[in-house]
């Protein structure tokens, strides 16, 4: 088990539930090191003080803040953590609500909250059948970090899942784009009937099992083949598709032969009548993109 | 407000059509800056590059990335080496599938995106968008920004497209491999349907404006008392209650929660969350989900 990120109780009511938080993410990223070109030895980040040029520990930086006359002010751990003793300690739930009502922009990173032991573990267990039976889930808050973070708490198969929700200001407006696309000619009926009947035809089921991450792979390769002293060559680029249309008379081209190829294309896959869109297997759906790539 | 600075330009893929977009942060942090300083003196910290075995700092054009393999043995690959790793499609968000946005658990979420439409990718863009809001699918794709492949889902918000980066399936940490202690005793029905009536008493409708960030403001009043030489006393450790019986905090919790609504205004007499008064509003009656996802959407 992962050592937890916070600590700390889960309040709901006048309930209180002693719970630990994790990450549900792992990174899978591959990393580089940074290495001095010429001897190909590792770089080392050292924190040198620009007074004196000694290298400082890093129990000896302080986080500065710079006010308006210049001056800093520096504070260290344990003065943050005065800041909101409660709401470092405490997720307090606030109220429940639908799910659907919070767009997914406004979700930041998911955690997994665990009951810190079985006594705990009854009260985090109801709170997670009672969201599941209303279809709610549950909006609080908490500092962690030194940073407050409104959270949204509901449950995945028997654990319950935190997420961090941004608060709105740190939401972008989008005004000014949506002034841009407003610009735009108004598309007709036809080109949107046509389009969400790509859509529709292109539509399954979301599986995630289903993507995985083809560049990780691919440049693992590439570090293997390097490692072996072979030289790596760029791979011929890929003629790009003749009918590329972006914009009137071509596009409803475009969207038109679009849909004849993919239908031809899922009938030759034979389940496409009889069960569409939701039910199309993997293949059919590879082979619509794979007529695409090949035109 | 000026239009936000584009991050990328490139292309969607989606069927026989190219659209071309420009990707834009849909999200900014807000947290209070600090920089390091030392502690002793106040001074500004530097970071310096420096070569392990020379001692010796090292200008930035000598500094090359290293794949570590074996302990201490790396292979370094050039920049042209990572390029062709993006692969020749590096600039178009292929859009392969589309699906149903509740089918999409939003632990796959990632950063968020506002896409605006491309040079000459104004007719493409809107026809693309009302395709997307008529049928209320989310579209997957995937590209490669920042050296790094990203599933991605296309949606429309009413009045944008919006692209998510979104996590594969291997990046989500699974439930066996975190021991997460289980109850030993089931909940009895009773239990659950008193949870269940707190619940629909704390029910509100989410409104992103009701939330602030009250901990920044607290946090500026403490660095304001420490700018005036103020000592800033440690925070006492609040006590975990243990819960003897379940039943009973919870009951409590429904009676404390409906006295306080006796006691609040006729106004207030809604579904209103009891302690916290940005925390939502009475939510008597329910919209449709079309509605609501009509209202949605950020910023």
């Amino acid at each position: 088990m992962p050592r937890p990120l916070w600590s700390g109780s889960l309040s709901f009511g006048l309930v209180n539930v002693p719970v630990a938080l994790f990450s549900a993410v792992r990174d899978m990223d591959i990393h580089f090191n940074q290495l001095h070109a010429r001897d190909a030895s590792p770089i080392e980040t050292r924190r040198v003080c620009s007074a004196d040029g000694q290298e400082v520990q890093w129990d000896q930086i302080a986080k500065g803040y710079e006010l308006e006359d210049g001056r800093w002010v520096l504070l260290n751990d344990e003065d943050l953590a005065a800041a909101a003793p409660h709401k470092s300690q405490t997720i307090d739930v606030e109220c429940f609500v639908r799910e659907c009502e919070i767009d997914p922009v406004y979700y930041d990173r998911p955690y997994v909250l665990s009951p810190r032991d079985e006594a705990a573990a009854r009260a985090y267990t109801l709170l997670g059948e009672g969201m599941a039976k209303s279809g709610r889930v549950a909006l609080g808050r908490f500092v962690m970090h030194a940073k407050e973070h409104l959270v949204s708490i509901r449950p995945r198969g028997a654990v319950l899942t935190l997420t961090t929700v941004r608060f709105a200001e740190e939401v972008r407006s989008r005004e000014e784009i949506a002034e841009a696309v407003a610009a735009g000619a108004e598309p007709s009926s036809e080109q949107i009937e046509n389009a969400a009947a790509i859509i529709a035809e292109l539509e399954v089921s979301f599986d995630p099992s289903r993507y995985k991450d083809e560049h990780r792979a691919h440049l693992q390769r590439i570090i293997k083949r390097k490692q072996k002293g072979q030289k790596i060559v760029a791979p011929k680029v890929q003629e790009e598709p003749k009918v590329v249309a972006s914009s009137a008379p071509d596009l409803m081209g475009a969207l038109q032969e679009s849909l004849a190829r993919i239908r031809g294309e899922a009938a030759v896959g034979g389940d496409a009548k009889r069960k569409p869109a939701r039910r199309r297997s993997k293949a059919a759906v590879q082979g619509a993109t794979r007529v695409r790539r090949q035109s | 407000m000026p239009m936000p600075r584009s991050l990328w330009n490139g292309t969607i893929a989606f069927g026989l059509v190219r659209v071309p977009v420009k990707l834009h942060s849909a999200t900014e942090s807000k947290r209070i800056a600090f920089k390091e300083r030392h502690a002793l003196d106040g001074a500004a910290i530097e970071h310096r590059r420096v070569c392990a075995k020379e001692r010796k700092e090292v200008p930035y054009e000598e500094i090359v990335k290293g794949y570590e393999v074996a302990s201490g043995e790396y292979v370094v690959l050039s920049k042209e080496e990572l390029a062709i790793a993006d692969g020749a499609q590096a600039r178009v968000i292929d859009v392969d599938h589309f699906v149903a946005e509740e089918e999409i658990d939003p632990i796959f979420y990632e950063r968020a995106y506002y896409l605006s439409p491309g040079r000459l990718g104004e007719e493409a863009y809107r026809v693309m968008h009302a395709a997307l809001l008529r049928t209320g699918r989310v579209g997957i794709g995937r590209f490669v920004f920042h050296n790094k492949e990203h599933l991605a889902a296309v949606r429309a918000l009413e009045d944008a497209i919006v692209m998510q980066t979104m996590r594969f399936a291997d990046e989500i940490v699974s439930d066996s491999q975190l021991d997460v202690p289980r109850a030993a005793k089931k909940a009895t029905k009773l239990e659950l349907d008193t949870a269940q009536l707190l619940i629909d008493q704390l029910d509100a409708k989410y409104e992103p404006d009701r939330y602030q960030d009250r901990y920044r403001d607290e946090v500026m009043a403490l660095i304001e008392r420490k700018a005036r030489g103020e000592a800033i006393e440690p925070p006492e450790r609040a006590l975990l209650t243990r819960e003897a019986d379940l039943l009973d905090v919870l009951k409590q919790s429904i009676e404390q929660h409906g006295a306080r609504k006796r006691r609040g205004s006729r106004s207030n007499a809604g579904k209103r969350p009891p302690s916290k008064p940005s925390a939502g509003e009475p939510s008597a009656s329910k919209p449709t989900k079309a509605k609501r996802t009509a209202k949605r959407g950020g910023g």
